[in-house]
């Protein structure tokens, strides 16, 4: 058994890096993830963790030096937030081209311009399409969990593919929980060493990211195609041999609370969930049948079990914490995904989308309380009047 | 340790860039490339920017490499060899790697180098990093058609930079000077020297130098394009010397912070012969090339002032 602590989002994941034993790390500050590099230069500066720390001249570097870094066979951590998360963004399809397990920790906050430290999952969502694992941490426990589950699923040989572990800017970077620390005896049989055989030695000499013909683009792009869609195999196994070394048991795709009678459920992701699950608790004392569905993988998406989970009740409310500017539906990505899943169902789950929370503010419990008051209608009614809601002007 | 060799027939016979590229005939860069290679040896790693010598020659099932090669996107050469240095670094002292410690080299274009990919070369270099860093100086973006790049010259024409009524000298920007950029200014640089195909020996001797250096090396080297330039194909090696003997290019090394010419023509020639060879600089007029002349002899100048200075 670990020893417990009270701590913030960036200092867990700098504890999980440390016991991942992680051998290249590179940094370049901005806020809110900036808070895991210090923590990780403090435990370089005090030999706690023996890696190459290195201060790369921009996001766009930190990507590339782990690229290489994890080519030639090494552990890597990087991170970032906001606009050095698109800063980068050239480099993400190579790294999941090359099948290279990079691991990249995402504190959220807002692109330019508003330019506010506030958090919000626009840039994070903006990369999401790039082949890497992708999913959202909703407290610093789940912060440090995650940090080591994308490292087992991401090196897995059935998998080789880049990981960005995602947690709210402040609600979850900067706001102490209580954490579990594990034991590295309990880390090291929960994740072996990273091997592997395609890399760059010279005793087995071979191309990575050679130029191809445009006919041999496709056969490369399908194998990308299939290994993320396999994946959700490995992240499923993932999660249920954490649950048995570690003692938490997570759902690994979506989790449910108070749902099993629901008639209606807020469809969300990331730190905002845990006060929709405060209102929720508070409307079921007053006999509201209204539930949670947080979804925990945003990529691969688990399409079919949102679909079975979404399909039970009578309206769902997807509520997106990002920008998709004249996206369909006029909401967010979640809504989108949600929207896709029930496709083919019939129209017996009405969906809705609520953007909200945006420039870091935060998504109110009455607001939670007008987005439900807003599905109880729907649910009676059976009418959808708009398809999304922009919070705090349009509801 | 690698030993640098007095002639040519010192050269190991061991080829590691071999047959399967498919550059142009005459290809200054290709040329350049075997014998990086060659004085390189097997216990090396090639990080490779787009640019010709990916586009041209890393095909897919038929690349000519004999030793580890990766692609770096033409913005990061810089920074994917900082990645493969620190992860054998950080690899060795934890035993997780036995073996060797490979060189890593990167050969990146004019492009990759002084341009799009310049921040993560200097990055490169201000951190220390044990990589040599080549530049294969073919005078513009080529792989994409030819269109100017800092490197390419004063006057002349690429796609981007036509001569036409308005504009009749073409290119009206005097080159960007890499090695100078970084040779003043990065504290860790080990290393730094210019090249050309034009002296093998010398060439092979640098890139040797380069990698013995520990820390980082920097190499520029001048290397002719049929295609670019619009010479004849047998002809890259003339153009090569005509560069040196006219002083569009120069030969020098910087080492332990002393500059050392490796090659001084006795006798300057005047920059129209090198000039009037090449395609690129058919349209010029005599007042541009009378301006192309004085900016040379100033260059020149400067570098043998201050070779004179730091030596």
């Amino acid at each position: 058994m670990g020893k417990k602590r009270l701590i913030s989002g960036v200092v867990a994941t700098a504890e999980a890096v440390r016991l991942a034993d992680v051998d290249v790390i590179t940094s370049f500050p901005i806020r809110p993830y900036t808070g895991i590099m210090s923590e990780l230069a403090r435990m370089v500066a005090d030999g706690e963790l023996d890696a190459e720390f290195i201060h790369a001249d921009g996001e766009h570097a930190q990507l590339s030096i782990v690229y290489g870094a994890s080519a030639a066979g090494a552990r890597t951590f990087t991170g970032s937030s906001g606009v050095g998360v698109t800063y980068a963004m050239e480099v993400y399809s190579p790294i999941s081209g090359a099948r290279l397990p990079v691991h990249m920790a995402i504190a959220d906050r807002t692109l330019d311009p508003p330019g506010d430290f506030g958090s919000e999952h626009t840039e994070a969502e903006s990369c999401r399409d790039q082949c890497w694992i992708q999913g959202w941490a909703a407290t610093p426990q789940e912060a440090l969990d995650l940090t080591l589950l994308y490292y087992r699923i991401g090196e897995d040989p059935r998998v080789l593919l880049p990981q960005y572990a995602c947690q709210d800017g402040y609600f979850v970077s900067h706001i102490a929980g209580e954490v579990e620390i594990p034991d590295e005896g309990q880390v090291k049989e929960f994740l072996p060493p990273y091997k592997n055989k395609h890399s760059l030695n010279i005793s087995d000499p071979m191309i990575i990211g050679a130029q191809i013909e445009p006919e041999m683009g496709p056969p490369l792009q399908y194998q990308r195609y299939i290994a993320i869609q396999e994946a959700r195999k490995v992240i499923a196994e993932a999660y249920k041999e954490f649950g048995e070394i570690f003692g938490r048991k997570y759902s690994p795709f979506v989790e449910e609370y108070m749902t099993d009678d629901a008639e209606v459920v807020i469809f969300i992701q990331g730190a905002h969930s845990v006060t929709a699950r405060n209102v929720a608790l508070k409307l079921r004392n007053h006999g509201e049948k209204v539930g949670v569905v947080q979804l925990r993988t945003l990529r691969p998406f688990p399409t079919e079990i949102v679909r079975d989970v979404l399909s039970r009740f009578k309206a769902v409310g997807a509520v997106d914490n990002s920008v998709n500017y004249g996206i369909a539906g006029d909401g967010g990505v979640l809504l989108s995904e949600a929207r896709t899943a029930l496709y083919g169902l019939g129209d017996k789950t009405k969906t809705v989308g609520f953007v909200g929370g945006l420039g870091g503010e935060v998504i109110t419990m009455e607001e939670f309380y007008k987005m439900y008051a807003k599905l109880k209608e729907i649910a009676k009614t059976g009418k959808v009047e708009r398809d999304s809601y922009w919070l705090p002007y349009e509801l | 340790m690698l030993e640098t060799i007095k002639t040519l027939r010192d050269m190991p016979k061991e080829e590691y860039y071999v047959p399967g590229h498919r550059t142009c005939a005459g290809c200054g860069p290709a040329l350049v490339y075997r014998l990086v290679a060659k004085a390189a040896g097997p216990n090396t790693i090639f990080v490779g920017p787009t640019g010709c010598m990916y586009v041209a020659n890393t095909s897919y099932g038929c690349g000519p490499w004999a030793v580890p090669w990766i692609h770096a996107q033409i913005t990061n050469g810089g920074g994917v060899a900082s990645g493969i240095e620190a992860a054998y670094k950080a690899m060795m002292r934890k035993g997780k790697y036995t073996g060797e410690r490979p060189h890593a080299i990167v050969m990146a274009g004019d492009g990759g180098s002084t341009d799009i990919g310049l921040q993560a070369l200097s990055g490169m270099i201000y951190r220390g990093h044990d990589v040599l860093y080549i530049c294969y100086d073919n005078e513009s973006y080529a792989n994409t058609g030819i269109q100017t790049s800092p490197t390419t010259p004063w006057g002349a024409v690429t796609t981007f930079t036509p001569s036409g009524p308005a504009v009749p000298e073409g290119k009206r920007l005097w080159p960007k000077d890499n090695a100078q950029m970084i040779a003043h200014g990065h504290p860790e640089l080990k290393y730094l020297a210019t090249a050309s195909p034009a002296f093998p020996v010398d060439l092979f001797n640098k890139v040797r130098k380069g990698l013995n250096a520990e820390g980082p090396a920097y190499l520029h080297i001048q290397a002719p394009c049929p295609k670019g330039w619009q010479f004849p194909s047998n002809k890259t090696i003339e153009m090569a010397k005509l560069a040196l003997d006219t002083g569009m290019f120069q030969l020098y090394e910087l080492e332990d912070g002393k500059y050392k010419m490796s090659y001084m023509p006795k006798e300057r020639k005047p920059v129209d012969e090198f000039l009037k060879l090449q395609g690129r600089f058919k349209h010029l007029k005599p007042e541009h090339i009378e301006k192309i002349q004085n900016f040379v002899d100033q260059k020149v100048k400067a570098i043998e002032i201050e070779i004179a200075a730091l030596s």
